[in-house]
């Protein structure tokens, strides 16, 4: 019943990303193994939708009558707390870009 | 993440109690189930068991309910000449289910089902509070 949480996932994918040594530096585009914002983002993104499939079927199958309210709840609340997670990450992603476009030049 | 491996261990414990206190239902329910003939045997009380179990996906040790088994105390005895089940002497037997155990027992299941929850919504509580550190 438990999966990898997507949270977790998108926590560690942007340690890599913001990590002096490597992030940044080689997303500009010296050594390009290491993933771009996009890609980070996309990856986060794949995983948020697996588990809230996984939060939907278990709903479904309440509604039909089969699974346990506890994995239900348990399933909606992992769901919730990665979807939160990246909105959460998104969202300063964002201001973080509006205040450099906003610098004047 | 160790808050969702705690919501997860939590569930668990959900989930057990839920099966005691089904088990609690059979009981209360069938408090007055005596035999349909003379000789056979009425309901005998169901005693649950919790075992703890280890989760690999988890990594951590959670709850399960172990083996139903039944209670050898002996059964009520009612004097009821005219019930079908009743022996030569007119005895019936009935169940040895006390309502007031199980009450207490559906309480201790009760309290037991609400820690968990507890600690479920605290360890959403501590999460919702370390992401709103992103917000601000």
């Amino acid at each position: 019943m438990w999966t990898p949480s997507a949270a977790a996932n998108a926590y560690a994918s942007l340690a890599r990303l913001t990590d002096p040594q490597q992030g940044l530096t080689r997303a500009r585009g010296e050594g390009s193994s290491s993933p771009s914002f996009a890609a980070m983002l996309k990856e986060a993104v794949n995983s948020i939708n697996q588990t809230s499939r996984a939060a939907d079927m278990q709903t479904q199958a309440m509604a039909a009558g089969k699974a346990n309210i506890v994995d239900v709840v348990t399933a909606v609340a992992e769901t919730e707390v990665a979807i939160d997670a990246l909105v959460s990450v998104r969202d300063k992603v964002i201001s973080a870009y509006e205040e450099i476009m906003k610098m004047p030049i | 993440m160790d808050f969702l491996r705690s919501i997860a261990i939590a569930a668990s414990g959900l989930r057990a109690q839920a099966g005691r206190m089904r088990i609690i239902a059979e009981n209360v329910a069938n408090a007055d189930s005596t035999a349909p003939t003379t000789g056979a045997e009425p309901y005998r009380r169901k005693v649950s068991s919790f075992k703890s179990e280890i989760d690999r996906a988890l990594d951590a040790q959670t709850v399960a309910l172990g083996r139903v088994k039944t209670d050898p105390s002996e059964f009520r005895l009612k004097y009821e000449p005219g019930h079908p089940a009743a022996d030569a002497n007119g005895n019936v037997k009935y169940p040895n289910v006390n309502s007031l155990v199980e009450m207490m027992d559906m309480r201790e299941a009760q309290r037991s089902y609400e820690a968990n929850i507890n600690v479920i919504t605290a360890s959403r509580r501590m999460i919702q509070r370390t992401i709103e550190i992103l917000k601000s």
